[in-house]
């Protein structure tokens, strides 16, 4: 892989992580408060903090990674993709935590 | 430069070999004008067209303001009025605002990116013409006075055939759906052009910025677009079939078709935003004359623009009763994407400050546009909250927000964009003083009308009413509101004025006339045809800001790749995605009317839908499967190499991930992987949110379904087979091996017909849904039968030589996709036979 080939791959990866983190959190709060109630409150939160652990470190090491290469333009891209999603990665898993129950 | 003029027998289609270079790249003539596939064609019809709906949908709008001018006024009728906002609404967001963005990118892009067309320029003119008809569909339900009235968003119940007996929603959702598929194709080939086609040496980093926000973009048509494409098909298969996807006493949810909508609709927004964000990113370096503040910060913002706005769709359905733990997700969603377009946002103001901005008609459109979109994210932060969002919904407040985002992120850019780019279009400048004019009176009068309803809104009044009662506190807002419409109206009529008149009486538009730094100003506008006589190499981002012999030569004499003819065909270079190094030859096809007579065969499909003239749709789809057969019926390009100048000897048409085929199948299968996952959402979301009617479903049947996932994954191995036979030339084992696809994709079809026999799709929504996604599968399997043995008769035909195997290369892929789709449909066929699905 070329050092700008991992630089793409740097600024996409956190999307990613962002997205399956997002499905997760959203499939976790539908099993839980929907009729069919598939999952308990606590297996919800502990599933919950699982997942945004592994998403934010997935996240900072885009952060972290590519700090070499010729063609440096797109570092700057990776790095604050990888701050701006480990971000909402934090907001999305906030709302768990906010709430005793699925309330409403 | 030499022209090679190699003898070498070529296998590939003839086409222009008696011709000289730029007969080979002419406009056809008079009415064979409409043949024409150039991206300059296309691209400038979809803007023109988008203009058109954009007036209409204006006076419009003009309509609905002087209905509701004073209390009480009757100018319209009650159901007129519902028909005008429906369609304004409607018109604007779908046949204006994405297809015009998306003209721009088709004529911008390859002038931007060093390119001669766009890669797949009959898909372009397919698009157009789906656009078009789709459009005329949608229109024309006016002169059948069944105009749809129910909404932009179409909601149900009140769509269904209960609420709706008329044609009126059938209307809209075949009439855009068409359309849509115009919004897709283009996608596709955007995302194509972008990665593949780049002049020499553009890599990533290098590419204009512009191309980073199309590219983004296009990937969020390609999997936003489907959600909405499946509910509207499966709410018209409800109107027309009773499939009862939708009706809660079946086990369906009214509010499936919100969760489709807005999965499409909210990323729509963006969607909408992020070109014409991208449009002001290439102008204003060019009027500051410095290069992007933090193009790295930007592509990042851009990406995860793209991402986020998927996460957000449900902000607009808090007050519809979901879980109060989904409402704090999705309203911390809503706001964290503020910090994408806030660094958007901060790199044009820091671009602003690091120069002297020259004061241009454009220039004061992305003023306006950075004031009002600021404003409009403000109120859109605020709405993120939910419960202001429980007071404000559905309220005026809501038509200021979202006319502040998309007028202010989109028309305003647009308007300063026509000022900029008009010299391409018609080689003239359109008029500074008069621009100054036009911006002024949009200014004011987007505001007087647009600000003033966020009063109206606190004040109460609701959204889509068609008269209020006098005294409310609502009278002198809504009356100044009416009058700002006015003025803003009269801005836009005097810059249709500007554009007509300049064409004829403009002052001639010199070369590179704002002292750009992008490659679409290379030439002297209008530029060729052929948009490059040879493709210069790219060193930087502003190539003729930093390479300056580009401008001191005279352009047709710019040293390059590609330069004069080979095989009498159009061609443009292929490059390596990220690095931008020349690979390969692109072929590019010549006029034809193919693609416009297959778009017309699906018109007349969907028009004889609406028509319920049966045996239409037959002769319509027979047109349309007619025309795409011969449009693929043709020799295959590759499999000889010629010299592109510059020291290099390419290859015809890499056979390889990398080539353009691949790229868009990859693209392609991105839209079908989308279709396929909404309906899988769908059927998970109603198993879930409705336990009790799950309980009630017959079960599917368990052998059959296990046979499907087998046959699923012996599609794609057969697909594999015949690529690896294919890549090492055994010709009778590649046909073989594809005619083998054929047999296991029609077998598997037939093993997902008998699981799902037992079931009743009339009798649940979810046993609706299981065949809707049998049906979606088989559809698929049916492309790939199709393809398989038309692959097999090229080859038969000797169409594909020996030595040839880019057909069966990309059919492998199709065939791994179908084959995962089968793997994952008879899986969940599987879970609910066994599990039961209750
Ligand atoms: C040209 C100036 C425009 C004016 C004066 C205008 C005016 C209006 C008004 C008054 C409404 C509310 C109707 C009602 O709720 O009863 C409305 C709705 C709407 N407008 Fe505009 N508009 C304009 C441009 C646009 C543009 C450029 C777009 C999109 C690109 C747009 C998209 C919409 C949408 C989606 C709705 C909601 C329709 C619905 O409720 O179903 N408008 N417009
Ligand atoms: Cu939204």
């Amino acid at each position: 892989m070329t050092a700008l080939t991992r630089q793409i791959v740097a600024i996409a990866r956190p999307g990613v992580v962002w997205a399956v983190h997002f499905i997760a959190i959203y499939a976790l709060i539908s099993a839980a408060c929907a009729a069919r109630a598939l999952i308990g409150h606590p297996t919800l939160l502990i599933a919950g903090a699982v997942v945004t652990v592994l998403g934010v470190a997935l996240c900072l090491w885009s952060v972290a990674a590519p700090r070499t290469g010729e063609d440096g333009d797109l570092r700057p891209a990776a790095f604050w993709s990888g701050l701006i999603f480990a971000l909402a990665i934090l907001a999305n898993a906030s709302a768990l935590f906010f709430f005793q129950s699925c309330g409403g | 430069m030499s022209v090679s003029e190699t003898p070498t027998t070529y296998s590939g289609a003839r086409k222009g070999e008696d011709k000289s270079f730029e007969g080979v790249w002419d406009t056809p003539k008079g009415i064979h004008v409409l043949s024409s596939v150039s991206h300059r064609v296309v691209g400038r019809r979809f803007i023109y067209t988008g203009f058109v709906f954009f007036l209409i949908a204006g006076v419009l709008a003009l309509l609905v303001r002087t209905q509701l001018i004073v209390p009480g006024n009757t100018f319209l009728d009650l159901e007129t009025y519902n028909q005008v906002f429906t369609m304004h609404g409607t018109l604007m967001m779908f046949l204006f605002a994405i297809p015009i963005l998306e003209g721009f990118a088709v004529y911008l892009i390859p002038l931007m990116l060093g390119a001669r067309d766009l890669i797949f320029p009959r898909l372009g003119q397919f698009g157009y013409y789906c656009y078009l008809f789709g459009g005329i569909i949608v229109l024309s339900s006016f002169v059948f006075d069944a105009a749809p009235d129910g909404g932009w968003f179409m909601y149900v119940p009140l769509s269904t055939k209960a609420h709706t007996p008329g044609l009126s929603a059938d209307f809209w959702l075949i009439g855009i759906t068409f359309a849509e598929i115009a919004s897709v194709t283009a996608a596709v080939e955007l995302i194509t052009a972008i990665l593949t086609a780049r002049a020499p040496g553009m890599s990533l980093t290098k590419m204009p910025i512009f191309a980073w926000y199309i590219l983004i973009t296009a990937f969020m048509i390609a999997i936003g677009f489907p959600p909405l494409i499946i509910g509207s098909i499966l709410l018209e298969a409800e109107r027309l079939l009773g499939l009862p996807f939708f009706d809660p006493m079946l086990g369906g949810d009214p509010l499936l078709w919100q969760h489709l909508f807005w999965l499409f609709g909210h990323p729509e927004v963006y969607i909408i935003f992020l070109p014409a964000a991208g449009m002001v990113a290439t102008m204003l370096p060019t009027f500051v004359g410095k290069p992007l503040f933090g193009y790295g910060f930007a592509v990042a913002a851009v990406v995860s623009m793209g991402f986020i706005s998927f996460g957000l769709w449900a902000h607009h359905m808090f007050a519809t009763g979901l879980p109060i733990l989904s409402l704090s997700l999705f309203s911390a969603a809503s706001t964290m994407v503020a910090v994408p377009t806030a660094i958007q946002v901060f790199c044009f103001i820091a671009t602003l400050a690091s120069g002297r901005p020259k004061l241009t008609t454009p220039m004061l459109f992305i003023l306006g546009f950075l004031s009002i979109f600021v404003l409009g994210g403000l109120t859109g932060v605020m709405l993120a909250s939910v419960p202001f969002n429980w007071q404000a919904h559905d309220s005026y407040f809501v038509v200021a927000h979202l006319h502040y985002v998309l007028i202010g992120g989109m028309v305003f850019p647009l308007i300063g964009a026509f000022y900029y780019w008009a010299p391409h279009f018609t080689g003239r400048m359109m008029s500074e003083r008069l621009g100054r004019w036009v911006f002024g009176l949009m200014f004011v009068g987007f505001n007087t009308t647009f600000l003033l309803m966020h009063i109206t809104g606190l004040r109460g009044m609701p959204r889509r009413v068609a008269t209020y009662a006098e005294g409310l506190g609502w009278d002198r807002l809504n009356m100044l509101s009416s009058i700002g419409s006015y003025i803003l109206a009269a801005g836009i009529a005097l810059f249709v004025f500007d554009f007509f008149r300049s064409r004829r009486h403009g002052p001639p538009a010199p070369r590179n006339p704002w002292g750009a730094g992008t490659l679409e100003w290379l030439y002297p506008p209008v530029a060729p045809g052929f948009n490059f006589h040879a493709i210069p190499p790219v060193e930087s981002r502003e190539p003729l800001w930093d390479q300056p012999h580009l401008l001191e030569t005279e352009a047709h004499k710019v040293e390059g790749v590609m330069h004069g003819i080979r095989d009498g065909r159009r061609e443009t270079v292929g490059c390596d995605p990220v690095s931008g190094k020349p690979l390969y030859i692109l072929r590019l096809p010549h006029p034809t009317w193919l693609p416009m007579i297959a778009a017309a065969g699906l018109a007349l499909l969907f028009g004889a839908t609406l028509a319920s003239a049966y045996w239409l749709c037959a002769v319509g789809a027979v047109i349309a499967l007619v025309a795409f057969t011969l449009w693929g019926w043709e020799p295959s390009d590759s499999g000889v190499t010629r010299d592109a100048g510059m020291g290099h000897e390419l290859p015809v048409n890499v056979v390889d991930r990398r080539s353009h085929m691949h790229v868009a199948l990859v693209g392609t299968m991105l839209v079908l992987m989308a279709l396929f996952a909404s309906l899988i959402f769908g059927l998970l979301y109603l198993w879930n949110i409705r336990p009790e009617a799950a309980e009630t479903l017959t079960r599917p049947a368990l052998l059959p379904a296990a046979v499907a996932v087998v046959l699923g994954l012996a599609v794609a191995l057969f697909g594999q087979l015949t690529r690896r036979a294919a890549v090492r030339d055994r010709f009778a084992g590649a046909t073989v091996l594809s005619l083998l696809t054929v047999l296991t994709s029609l077998l598997a079809v037939a093993a997902l017909g008998l699981s799902l026999m037992p079931i009743d799709p009339w009798a649940s929504a979810l046993g609706a849904t299981l065949w809707a996604i049998g049906g979606f599968v088989a559809f698929n399997l049916a492309v790939l039968t199709y393809w398989g043995l038309f692959n097999a008769a090229r080859r038969l035909t000797r169409r594909i030589g020996p030595g040839q195997s880019m057909p069966d290369f990309n059919l492998a892929t199709f065939a791994k996709g179908c084959g995962l789709m089968v793997a994952v449909a008879g899986a969940f066929f599987i879970a609910g036979a066994v599990g039961g699905v209750g």
